[in-house]
């Protein structure tokens, strides 16, 4: 089954098409879908502090990792399950965007540079003192989230 | 009430905001992204009381790391908010989400004075013990209900207007 099809399968699923009718319902999911974005990107700000030696020295890079990654994880699949309930019900809109096609760029990304890049540079021995190399990797995982955000506030108004 | 607030969206100062192409959608994005900077890093402090993170690193360190980057984040979503606000007052003011998001948001100061005036001066108490006082924790879990109301209302009060 090709990807268009299996969009034209969900989309006339009586699931989605219930989240499509309901007056409440995607504000509720984009609701749900802000509070994840909170939550990774939170979980982000505070070890990019960190790692730029910019806040939050008091506290080992080690320990910021424990304590904030796994919010940050659950926040980022908070967030691409809702964004894909939000995308389900008016797909084609969605897609012929072009902030939306920017973000979901920036967004694949992003969270290969988080899992491949990102996690291993937070986790080495040399995250705990500032360097130009840990400040280089926490500019470009801050700018590349960001984009992410920044280009999702600008699919509605682009229209 | 609302005279007065007819009056402000039509100052040159909102008007100016409106009519300007990507001014409004620069100002709304600045007030929902700096959350991580507010928010993102409050919670931490009352997962920390609800021992829920950092559960074996002191209150008070937890509270005083988050807070110099806390405070401007807050201070920029509060400038950026009370900018949005006028530039379409009188339909905020009509809007029953917006309605909500403000009682909260009082709420949610009072609830943080609570925390400052009654429970932190004695915080040296408790500060590394393996319990936190019910009342601290209390107000822990009602900050981060009432800061997750606050995101879903004012997301939603965007359908309204």
């Amino acid at each position: 089954m090709s990807l268009d099809q299996l969009w034209q399968l969900s989309y006339n699923s009586k699931t989605v098409d219930l989240l499509r009718n309901s007056k409440y319902a995607i504000p509720l999911i984009q609701s749900v879908h802000l509070l994840g974005i909170t939550m990774l990107l939170g979980s982000l700000v505070i070890l990019n502090l960190r790692l730029l030696g910019l806040g939050l020295r008091d506290f080992s890079m080690k320990t910021l990792v424990n304590q904030v990654w796994r919010w940050g994880v659950w926040g980022m699949g908070i967030a691409i399950a809702s964004g894909l309930l939000v995308f389900l019900p008016d797909p084609t809109r969605y897609a012929a965007n072009t902030a939306f096609r920017v973000k979901l760029v920036l967004l694949c990304t992003a969270i290969l540079y988080q899992f491949f890049v990102f996690r291993r540079v937070v986790r080495s021995e040399a995250a705990e003192v500032a360097s130009t190399g840990n400040a280089i990797a926490a500019c470009f995982a801050l700018t590349l989230w960001f984009m992410v955000g920044w280009a999702g506030r600008a699919i509605g108004f682009l229209g | 009430m609302l005279h007065w607030f007819h009056w402000l969206q039509n100052t040159s100062f909102a008007t100016g905001i409106r009519q300007a192409d990507l001014l409004f959608p620069l100002i709304e994005g600045t007030h929902i992204l700096a959350l991580s900077f507010s928010v993102g890093l409050i919670v931490m402090l009352d997962l920390r009381l609800l021992r829920l993170a950092f559960k074996s690193e002191p209150v008070s360190k937890v509270m005083h790391q988050m807070m110099p980057w806390a405070l401007p984040g807050f201070a920029v979503m509060f400038i950026t908010g009370i900018v949005l606000f006028i530039t379409q007052a009188e339909k905020a003011y009509a809007n029953t989400f917006f309605r909500y998001k403000i009682l909260l948001l009082a709420l949610a100061g009072l609830n943080a004075l609570v925390y400052q005036f009654k429970f932190y001066p004695h915080m040296k108490d408790w500060d590394t013990a393996p319990s936190v006082p019910a009342g601290a924790r209390f107000t822990a879990a009602l900050s981060l209900g009432l800061w997750i109301a606050i995101i879903a209302l004012g997301r939603t009060m965007a359908y309204e207007l």
